[in-house]
């Protein structure tokens, strides 16, 4: 099978690699350029824990080819933030919004996405913004929270401060 | 106290594992890599019950690119596993009793020419008849799956005569209760990384919820010492259980000795639904009386449970179920008969909660069955006969006092939503909307921790000052989401009074941590506290001493504090944990060895400590459709003090949503032994928008005085209790009995006229 030269945008750097075409996006960025932030758990598209974002939408990496996102914008959880963590991770620490932290890359992504689309989402938009994210360990209490205080719905980041000791 | 981040206040610790989890930083165990590494496949069954005539692998050895194929014939010691009862082949010889059944085992250049090489080993199978539930199983003329016959154990508990006390009851109920084959649903399937170094020495890098029992286990399985093994299990993507018991560590471990390289080896979600284990299905009958004035008299309790093909877990499970079969009430007249049977299904085994969700359910809904007979409102009739502190625990064991059931049971009853609920007046209507119906419910639990009179349960750990001056805690415990490294982290820097940057955490090694026991049956924190509380004084005496020479003050007048040793007045710190390590140079090191507290009584499978919960719910039923939605929770947990409120929250959250998919939507199903939901497309777990009910805890701190056990484990207590409350509240909302989960949409669709719900009030 000839391979493929393959060129996009990850993270901010151009990238270029020689891949064959039946590589899926999932698979060249954790095998290839080992963004292993990025997980695979269902392998079709249910659970999220692939969720990148391809020109900003997000997408399961499980299940685009490599080729799909030739010259494209692709953004993992490797690339959210540079020093400071970006305010979603941070919402993330501070209200409890992951515990295994397996779904965690995935489930960020999908948030910075629906924000992306949605700054100030409705509560429709955020459940249906992520109802294509599983998580199994939180039963999504923090993960609220964490949106919440992302879009000043549910408190205001004033009394999280004061309340966290790190 | 309703526990919140407000009213955690300063103990609300983020997670130091936080920052690596978020940023995607974190090296899972199966994300990791090493040179020249090759991938690892197994050869699972393709049928659920057959003789292997023969397994001819020559077609995949000569495959490119695939360095090893390993049948039976290359284990070199025992082909067996089992965390208790080794009876489960590594590799099978001559029969198969699962789909999940491995015979080959293929170390190859890449994922894909592993999965090829799989499909050209040609494998003879002769059918046999296949058991594909426990009453075939039972049957006089079922195939006999394992020597001992078909059933794994069996458990008996009787007191007083329950024959004659039910024809003293007023009110007596039978009913038969159903329950799914849960999946744990992690989102990291099983896998890891395996090498052999060249002095022959084994690195295992794969989950597991107990490291030293892996490696015991590996050690039989590969004929090596243990001392030749290391196993790293930590972090893990989350296990529920699931991942206690050995899966891919013996394949990976034979293929890298087979082949000298390191072998990766990652289910796909397929695979570990296959192979992997599942929540025991049990059949559970039970037949309850009660007098007129409410007090319960008898209860007989038949459980029968599908442990599927091999033992693992299955016997303690059933301990469990029959010791939480009389929940936290007093009742004089029990008899409890057990099975856990085998089938050709796919195995069964340990699961947050333990046997424990399937009896509670069927217990709390029989009480709120007595109650809409007796017309005794449930949760009156739940007060009437609940243990008081000093009772002994449900099989007459000697239990550490607790008055968990009634402060359980008070707090609810003051819960802001049993408060609405009653000012609703059990309106069920939605204005506007006669489709939808509304319901309340309520059900509670006293849930064991640690595993029970007659295991072993031995724990401990090691404090010191290491070199790099750092207070050092090490313990074999993993890491798999529950918070450990917080609670820890929280414990040392209350009782230190330090940073945690004055701290160094190390787990999940067998190299680096001495023996805590497992990760499991909500005993960590116990044992974590126990440790602490011997360990503690001693290294800061040590310290203090230390302090005391090099600065010349009376020891007497010093602390620990942040940064270093401090004089008591507040001054410091007077010298840096730095300088004392230079100056003890690492000689500060304490180890200590606690076993969790045991009942001294001999009934097996007993509990000494308990904690408690109970949980009451809003529903709402579309009748067109018969969903269910729950609309708000509550939940009081008696447990001690909160160490780490966030990890806390997460715990009970987490273990209620598990229950909330337990109760309106998962199952694995099996036909014919056959797993017919073989991923996430077709195996429901609950959604985001399955849970955005309001959720209140509140945590009862307080423990009998003199209580010396501090904290107790909350990992599995909230995922018990719902199940039941659920069912209540729907059967408030429409009348309609649920005897089998998950509940099934097509029990609620209802007409819109002529139909009435369940009468009584709360």
């Amino acid at each position: 099978m000839k391979a493929l030269m393959w060129r996009a945008v990850v993270n901010g750097q151009a990238v270029q690699l020689s891949v064959p075409p039946t590589r899926l996006l999932l698979s060249l960025l954790r095998e290839e350029l080992e963004l292993t932030g990025t997980k695979l758990s269902c392998g079709l598209g249910r659970c999220g824990a692939c969720m990148v974002l391809v020109d900003g939408m997000a997408v399961n990496a499980c299940l685009v080819m490599a080729y799909q996102c030739q010259n494209r914008e692709i953004t993992t959880i490797e690339g959210l933030a540079s020093q400071e963590l970006h305010p979603v991770q941070q919402a993330f620490m501070e209200e409890g919004g992951f515990q295994c932290g397996y779904c965690t890359p995935g489930m960020i992504m999908s948030v910075q996405a629906l924000l992306g689309q949605h700054p100030e989402p409705t509560e429709e938009q955020i459940l249906q913004g992520l109802s294509g994210n599983l998580c199994r360990c939180t039963g999504y209490g923090g993960i609220l929270r964490a949106v919440g205080r992302c879009c000043n719905k549910m408190e205001s980041p004033g009394q999280a401060d004061e309340t966290s000791s790190v | 106290m309703l526990l919140d981040k407000s009213t955690a206040g300063a103990r609300w610790h983020l997670r130091p594992d936080g920052m690596e989890k978020v940023t995607g930083r974190l090296r899972y165990l199966t994300d990791l890599k090493a040179p020249g590494m090759l991938y690892g496949k197994v050869l699972r069954s393709a049928m659920p019950h057959a003789q292997l005539v023969s397994i001819r692998t020559a077609r995949a050895e000569a495959l490119a690119g695939v360095h090893a194929v390993l049948t039976h014939k290359d284990v070199p010691g025992l082909n067996r596993f089992g965390i208790v009862i080794p009876d489960q082949p590594v590799l099978c010889e001559d029969r198969v009793r699962y789909v999940g059944d491995a015979i080959a085992a293929v170390a190859a250049e890449s994922p894909e020419i592993a999965a090829y090489a799989l499909s050209l080993i040609e494998v003879d199978y002769v059918p046999l008849p296949v058991v594909d539930s426990p009453d075939a199983a039972l049957r006089a003329e079922a195939p006999m799956l394992h020597p001992q016959g078909n059933v794994l154990h069996r458990t008996h508990y009787a007191r007083g005569d329950v024959e004659k006390a039910f024809h003293a009851c007023a009110y007596v109920v039978e009913a038969t209760y159903r329950t799914p084959r849960q999946m744990h649903g992690y989102m990291e399937t099983e896998g890891g990384l395996f090498s052999w170094d060249a002095d022959g020495r084994l690195t295992v890098q794969a989950a597991t919820q107990h490291g030293y029992k892996d490696r015991m286990q590996l050690s039989r399985i590969l004929a090596v010492p243990e001392e030749r093994i290391r196993v790293i299990s930590s972090p893990i993507g989350g296990s529920f259980g699931g991942k206690d018991e050995l899966n891919v560590q013996p394949y990976g471990a034979l293929l890298a000795l087979r082949t000298g390289k390191p072998v990766k080896i990652h289910h796909t979600r397929r695979e570990s639904v296959r192979a992997g284990l599942k929540r025991h299905p049990m059949e559970v009958t039970m037949k309850t009386g009660i007098d007129a004035d409410g007090k319960l008299v008898a209860h007989s309790v038949r459980i029968i449970a599908d442990t599927g093909a091999y033992a693992t877990l299955g016997a303690p499970v059933l301990n469990f179920a029959t010791e939480h079969a009389m929940g936290p009430y007093r009742m004089d007249h029990v008899l409890v008969e057990g099975r856990s049977v085998f089938t050709n299904n796919g195995v069964s085994g340990e699961f947050r909660g333990f046997g424990g969700n399937q009896v509670i359910f069927a217990l709390e809904s029989q009480l709120d069955r007595l109650a809409a007979q007796s017309g005794i409102p449930p949760w009156e009739l739940r007060r009437r006969n609940l243990r008081q502190p000093t009772d002994p625990g449900p099989l007459g064991n000697t239990v550490m006092p607790t008055d968990g059931a009634a402060q359980v049971w008070q707090e609810i009853q003051t819960s802001k939503l049993w408060q609405a609920a009653e000012s609703e007046g059990g309106e069920k209507h939605v204005p506007g909307r006669p489709w939808l119906r509304l319901g309340f419910g309520a059900a509670m639990a006293m849930h064991g921790s640690g595993l029970g009179y007659g295991i072993p349960d031995p724990g401990g750990g090691r404090l010191g000052l290491n070199a790099e001056g750092k207070l050092e805690a090490a313990f074999s415990f993993e890491e798999f989401g529950q918070g450990i490294m917080a609670t820890l982290e929280i414990m040392l820097m209350e009782l230190f009074g330090c940073d945690a940057e004055d701290l160094h955490l190390m787990i999940g090694d067998t190299d680096k941590a001495p023996h805590s026991g497992s990760s499991t049956a909500s005993r960590s924190t116990t044992i974590a506290h126990l440790t602490l509380s011997e360990l503690h004084p001693k290294l800061t005496a040590a310290m203090l001493v230390a302090a005391a020479e090099a600065s010349g003050h009376d020891a007497a007048c010093l602390v620990t504090g942040r940064g270093g040793i401090w004089l008591e007045d507040g001054e410091g710190p007077i010298i840096s944990y730095r300088e004392l390590a230079a100056r003890t140079s690492g000689s500060l090191c304490y180890e200590a060895a606690v076993h969790f507290p045991v009942t001294p009584d001999p009934v097996t499978g007993a509990h000494f400590l308990y904690t408690c919960t109970a949980a009451a719910v809003r529903v709402e039923v579309d009748t067109r459709s018969g969903t269910v939605r729950v609309l708000e929770q509550a939940h009081a947990v008696a447990a001690g003090p909160v160490v780490n409120p966030m990890g806390y929250i997460g715990q009970i959250e987490g273990g209620a949503s598990m229950a909330l998919g337990y109760t309106l939507m998962e199952d694995a199903v099996m036909e014919e032994a056959c797993y017919r939901t073989e991923n996430l497309d077709t195996y429901m777990l609950p959604t985001i928008a399955d849970s955005q009910a309001t959720f209140r805890i509140h945590a009862i701190e307080e423990l009998p005085p003199g209580d010396p056990y501090g904290p107790r484990g909350i990992g599995e207590v909230g995922s018990v209790a719902l199940a039941p409350a659920i069912t209540a509240a729907i059967y408030r909302a429409t009348g309609r009995r649920i005897d089998r989960l998950p509940v099934r949409r097509e029990d609620l669709i209802m007409r819109l006229a002529g139909q009435t719900g369940g009468e009584e009030t709360l």
